[in-house]
């Protein structure tokens, strides 16, 4: 169990409505530092300026989905050991079960409660070794 | 016990061999009866001789010197006679079947008849003159050469009547003191061997005849028989012939009025046959097709689906085949999607004798389950994202992170995100029903500790059951309980349930949980003190959209789903779902699950310890 406190999310989201409600669920309620970024094309250089605790995909977005942006971390050096959460609406038990033995850390699903998010990340969080 | 027909050719009725009874079941002893019968038979005609000759010889022979002698032979003639024409009618009216008895009594007579003219000889040849003495002789010789057609068909009453005449006479032929008579004498038991040999060799020809007879009974009665059996047969043969003919008319109708297109083919492919319904579905009207190759009229020539050596497989495999998804090709070109059948006919030399095919267009079928299937992609993904931000939105509203908001607005924006949560409840039910009732619904099963569940789901419905003031109460010593099943789906169920007993009960009311282990399985009860179910709902309960009036939707929320979706995954985790009325009122919801064995508890003991 990692000691360090989860500060610092970036989050890979097309919808601006649902961008603004994450940001303000994990700002005001978590106390965390966010970044948004709303092109899955240029998450990757965002990602790694930001130099996230943790990433949050969207599963289903326009141009890149979820799960190909997760591959793509997966092989970028700076962010391959960046712990990954999706939030999706849609995703099968087979589809998870692949991801998480890619690597990827849990899932949440859409809808999400703002009020718990931010504890349900940190749960997600202190299951790191 | 009669297992035989009546006898067939018989000269008289009275003479058959049994007249008032059931013959004999043995061919031995039918014969002999057979052959005493012919004895009596012919006993009547020597009756008769008897007494003609018998008037001659006292006619002829009369001389008032031995008058008294001649009367007492001619009444001993007459008494002999009539003893035996009694013994003749009593053997006509015999109840018995004793034939030894009758054929005792015939050589009785036969011997009393046979000494009777052996005494005539004997009295009568001495005291008479020499042509009265040759008459006399030619009687009797007469009368024993006679004998033998009367008597012969046993030989030795013929011996014993024969010696009844001849033992007199001889012996008044060599004590007569004449040397002609004496030599004659001595010639006589030849001339009665003789005589007895034919007799026995008549006998034994009566016997075969008779055997004849009976062969011939028995021969003709088998052909009776087989004749009835032929006729049996044939009738049947006519019934079957008829049955076949109605089942014929009543497939060729199945075939005509059917909506599924019925074609048969040879095992080459050709078209035999074709039902309107197949007409319609390809286009061809039947003298288009009949005669034709199937492969290269109805199905596209590609490497799927049905072709040469597909053709060539099935009908070598010589087992039925269905394809649910076979690309077909219509008179106008049109491919359609069809599900077809092909059963081969074989007949008893293993050998495909014909096709039958039957099928349907399940084109528009498969584009109405596309359709279903965009939908629920849409209801899942389209409908869950604007949701996402509805309910987020108000939720953060709702708790207060923004500061404080006006308490008329926190009271809309409370109303406007339960009714958010309440329309993303209905997706997800409908999401869920949808899976489930198509098949492709998974569980997810471990072993699970059902107290446990219990009391998470409880802490997590708290809440809720606070909304309606009333109290959830769980059982205080729950017995523990391992079941096999997929948690996250428990979880749900039990929160339906509760949720359910919560929104039901009275304000300030309790809803009772209980856990019983009841040998292999774990029963779970939700007891509540509400209204009940109504009779008219009981049935339909856990059909979906079921509730028991739609006023109770707009009070109480709700799809209409939960139960539905309970019983199915109850059941898809082996368990039972059911409910009854609670003593004193209320409702007792109640789900059983069998339990895991004491290995599997022990595993999870151990993983508990490891943990």
């Amino acid at each position: 169990m990692t000691t360090k406190p989860l500060e610092r999310i970036c989050y890979v989201e097309d919808d601006e409505d649902i961008q603004r409600i994450v940001r303000m669920s994990l700002e005001r309620v978590g106390k965390m530092k966010v970044e948004i970024v709303g092109d899955p094309m240029v998450a990757i250089d965002a990602i790694v300026s930001f130099k996230p605790d943790l990433v949050m995909l969207d599963w289903m977005m326009p141009g890149m989905d979820g799960p190909t942006l997760f591959r793509k971390l997966k092989e970028t050096p700076e962010t391959k050991d960046l712990p990954v959460v999706f939030m999706t609406a849609k995703a099968s038990a087979t589809e998870m079960e692949e991801l998480r033995s890619l690597g990827a850390l849990g899932a949440i699903s859409k809808p999400f409660s703002p009020k718990d998010l931010p504890e349900q990340l940190r749960a997600l969080w202190n299951t790191l070794p | 016990m009669n297992t035989e027909a009546a006898p067939i050719t018989v000269d008289a009725p009275n003479f058959t061999a049994a007249a008032d009874h059931e013959p004999s079941p043995d061919p031995g002893l039918r014969i002999f009866a057979d052959r005493v019968a012919h004895l009596y038979r012919q006993s009547n005609a020597g009756i008769l001789l008897t007494l003609l000759v018998g008037a001659i010889i006292t006619v002829e022979l009369w001389t008032p010197r031995y008058r008294d002698l001649t009367i007492m032979w001619w009444l001993i003639t007459i008494a002999i006679t009539a003893a035996r024409y009694a013994l003749y009618r009593s053997y006509l009216q015999r109840t018995d079947h004793d034939e030894e008895k009758w054929l005792r009594w015939m050589a009785i007579g036969a011997l009393a008849a046979g000494v009777n003219w052996g005494i005539a000889g004997a009295v009568f040849f001495p005291s008479h003159a020499d042509d009265q003495q040759v008459f006399l002789a030619f009687i009797l010789a007469g009368l024993i050469s006679g004998g033998i057609a009367v008597f012969a068909s046993v030989w030795w009453t013929y011996a014993l009547y024969a010696a009844g005449i001849m033992l007199p006479f001889t012996y008044v032929l060599a004590t007569f003191g004449n040397r002609l008579f004496a030599e004659l004498a001595m010639l006589v038991p030849v001339f009665y061997a003789a005589n007895i040999a034919v007799a026995y060799r008549l006998d034994r020809v009566f016997a075969a005849g008779f055997k004849a007879r009976e062969d011939y009974r028995g021969v003709a009665h088998e052909q009776e028989l087989m004749n009835v059996q032929i006729e049996e047969q044939l009738q049947e043969l006519l019934n079957a012939r008829r049955e076949v003919e109605a089942s014929g008319r009543k497939l060729t109708l199945f075939a005509e009025r059917a909506p599924i297109a019925v074609l048969e083919f040879d095992a080459n492919a050709t078209v035999l046959e074709m039902n309107p319904a197949a007409e319609n579905l390809f286009g061809y009207a039947l003298g288009e097709l009949v005669g034709r190759n199937g492969l290269q009229m109805l199905f596209p020539a590609d490497d799927f689906g049905v072709n040469e050596s597909w053709w060539h497989d099935f009908v070598s495999g010589v087992k039925p085949a269905t394809l649910s998804r076979l690309r077909c090709v219509r008179r106008d070109g049109l491919e359609i999607m069809c599900e077809f059948t092909f059963t081969p006919l074989v007949n008893d030399e293993g050998d495909v004798i014909s096709i039958i095919a039957q099928g349907r267009d399940i084109t528009q079928q498969l584009e109405a389950e596309r359709l279903k299937k965009e939908f629920t992609s849409t209801l899942s993904h389209e409908l869950r994202t604007p949701l996402t931000s509805i309910i987020g939105s108000l939720q953060l509203i709702n708790s207060g992170v923004l500061g404080d908001v006006e308490k008329d607005v926190i009271e809309l924006t409370t109303i406007a995100e339960r009714n958010g949560q309440r329309l993303l409840d209905l997706i997800n039910d409908l999401l869920d029903i949808e899976k489930i009732e198509s098949g492709k619904f998974t569980l997810a099963p471990e072993i699970v500790s059902l107290d446990s569940v219990l009391r998470d789901t409880l802490v997590l419905n708290k809440g809720f059951a606070d909304r309606y003031n009333v109290r959830l109460a769980l059982e205080e010593r729950l017995t523990p309980a391992r079941v096999e099943a997929d948690p996250k789906r428990l979880v749900q169920i039990v929160t339906n349930l509760v949720s359910n007993a919560a929104k039901f009960s009275p304000e300030g009311g309790t809803v009772d949980v209980t856990l019983q282990v009841n040998g292999e399985r774990a029963r779970v009860g939700i007891h509540d003190r509400g209204s009940g179910i109504p009779d008219t709902f009981r049935a339909r309960i856990f059909s979906r959209f079921a509730q028991a009036d739609s006023t109770a939707t707009r009070q109480k929320g709700g799809t209409g789903l939960g139960l539905a979706i309970c019983k199915r995954l109850i059941e898809l985790m082996h368990g039972t779902i059911g409910f009854e009325d609670r003593p004193g009122g209320g409702t007792t919801f109640y789900f059983e699950l069998p339990v895991m064995g004491d290995k599997a508890n022990n595993a999870l003991a151990q993983l508990g310890a490891v943990q």
